[in-house]
């Protein structure tokens, strides 16, 4: 008997052990499948951003954007890893110290996110730890998606290192201190006023529009934009289908940005060992996100063609429908986010309209989509999700519940972060002279000054570059 | 710049790989010279795309 018992025991920690490895492989391939299709929202970022642009300036445009994608990853790894693990309790904590779930601060950060000394171990290739290169990679990705976010925006007059200097401060800087502090369960606007934001729509899609707008009031509109009495001339992109591909490109990416957000069970880094959670530890599913996600999609095209009947706002409404409803994937019902995502995709075109009357010349309506919308979605959270525990069943006795208040503290934050720094940098490249592209330039076209290439060699020609 | 090890049995216990670095370098101070080499070679590359930059625009203006 004893001796079966003992067989037993050990079949049970063989089983035990296998089915710990196959959770263990099945949660870092499950984040690392979700890198490539992050990379898809970048494919489509790249088709959307050069269908925007006339056929003179199109190989510039995407040049612009694949550094984006590039110089942001590269200082993503250099140091922007370390801001999100070092400032969650900051300014709170000036000190910076770890917060009260233990993995938070810069003692914690220099331990884990430092491509050097003995938190190296942690930053490359390591024999055990199955985790760190899938997190850094997804949140990498998440950090590229900002740049690519502010990139469109500034199309067809902004320079090519000026502008890489502008994204490095975004995706390695500003959006990862909006993570800290509103993404990381030791974020202070998590613990002391529950804050929410699931899926992003305030500290990365607000950040990023509201840093293009800083950026977008130091570098002017393109030539021709405004006459002089203040009314805007409509500059017609080169490649509508384009576009509209790359915006539906973008949607296929959000599943691979949206499935990332959840915190899978079972692991040493879990939140529970048998239930996914969102990144604050409370309950989400896939199938959450399968529901909200597709809904979100087809209420923003829906709302935007209402309005529009373009298929360029329609597009744009997808997206906005589904950052309009980001915040609370994990919480709202599907009519619920039918509703939120219709008003977002009707709201978008009146909202890109206001901005223009400013003499702000977004070339896509990022401000609008991302920095409005984005901000409308944190705070719309907060009037139907009012009272929803902020945190999981490990957090601490007290834990502040979801409110209109939070959220609205939430927003204001977030546009300060993408603002002020986007104003700020750009401002000092704009004294060092690398921000605005020569007007001479840009009615010759930035291609036939700067790349060693031709979009369309044989069937198109831009009448503008040869005037 | 040689490999930290010349036998993985060792690093194999109780089931599990052991958790530490197994790139080229680990456990020495190499890491930390790679970072001060790539970050000085991205601000170089910088420094010089600028510059190959304006010039293209100097000579449009």
């Amino acid at each position: 008997m004893e001796d079966q018992i003992l067989a037993l025991t050990e079949q049970l920690a063989a089983v035990t052990n296998a089915a710990q490895v196959t959770n263990t492989m099945f949660a870092e391939t499950y984040y690392f499948l979700s890198i490539p299709l992050m990379v898809i929202i970048h494919a489509g970022f790249l088709l959307y951003e050069m269908g925007q642009t006339r056929v003179k300036n199109v190989l510039s445009s995407g040049i612009k954007n694949l550094l984006a994608f590039a110089f942001t990853i590269v200082t993503f790894y250099l140091f922007g890893w370390w801001f999100y693990w070092a400032l969650p309790t900051f300014p709170y904590d000036l000190a910076s110290g770890a917060g009260y779930m233990g993995i938070s601060g810069i003692e914690y950060a220099n331990a884990i996110a430092l491509p050097w000394g003995d938190s190296a171990q942690y930053m490359g290739p390591n024999m055990g730890d199955h985790a760190s290169g899938v997190f850094w990679g997804a949140f990498a990705l998440f950090a590229a998606t900002t740049a690519s976010i502010a990139s469109g925006a500034l199309i067809e007059r902004i320079q090519t290192v000026g502008f890489v200097i502008c994204a490095i401060v975004l995706g390695s800087f500003a959006w990862v201190v909006a993570a800290a502090w509103g993404w990381h369960a030791d974020g202070w606007l998590v613990t002391e006023f529950g804050f929410h934001d699931f899926g992003a729509a305030g500290l990365v899609h607000a950040v990023a529009g509201f840093f293009a707008l800083g950026i977008l009031i130091n570098l002017g509109p393109r030539v021709g934009k405004f006459n002089a009495d203040g009314s805007a001339n409509r500059i017609v992109g080169h490649n509508i289908p384009l576009t509209v591909t790359g915006l539906m490109l973008i949607i296929v990416g959000f599943f691979g940005f949206l499935m990332a957000c959840i915190i899978l069970p079972g692991e040493g880094w879990s939140w529970y060992a048998d239930g996914g959670t969102t990144i604050y530890g409370t309950p989400m599913t896939l199938s959450a996100l399968a529901f909200n996600i597709v809904l979100a999609a087809s209420g923003g095209i829906i709302g935007a063609w209402i309005v529009t009947k373009d298929p360029f706002w329609m597009m744009s409404g997808c997206l906005a429908g589904i950052i309009a409803t980001a915040s609370g994937l994990d919480v709202y019902f599907g009519s619920h986010v039918i509703i939120i995502a219709t008003v977002a995709g009707m709201i978008i075109k009146p909202c890109a309209n206001w901005l223009e009357g400013f003499g702000i010349d977004d070339a896509v309506g990022a401000v609008t989509i991302h920095g409005t919308i984005g901000v409308f979605g944190v705070v719309v959270l907060g009037i139907f999700g009012s009272g929803i525990p902020g945190l999981g069943a490990f957090a601490p006795e007290g834990t502040v519940a979801i409110s209109i208040w939070g959220q609205f503290v939430g927003a204001v934050v977030m546009f300060l972060l993408g603002f002020v720094p986007g104003y700020i940098v750009s401002w000092l490249v704009h004294k060092a002279g690398m921000l605005r592209v020569p007007e001479a330039v840009q009615i010759k076209g930035l291609d036939p000054v700067k790349v060693p290439a031709q979009a369309y060699p044989e069937a198109m020609i831009s009448s503008e570059t040869e005037a | 710049m040689g490999y930290f090890t010349d036998n993985f049995t060792t690093l194999y216990a109780d089931g599990a790989w052991i958790d530490m670095g197994m790139y080229i370098g680990a456990g020495s101070s190499a890491p930390g010279w790679y970072t001060l080499i790539a970050a000085v070679m991205m601000i170089v590359i910088l420094v010089v795309g600028n510059k190959d930059e304006q010039d293209s625009y100097d000579k449009h203006k």
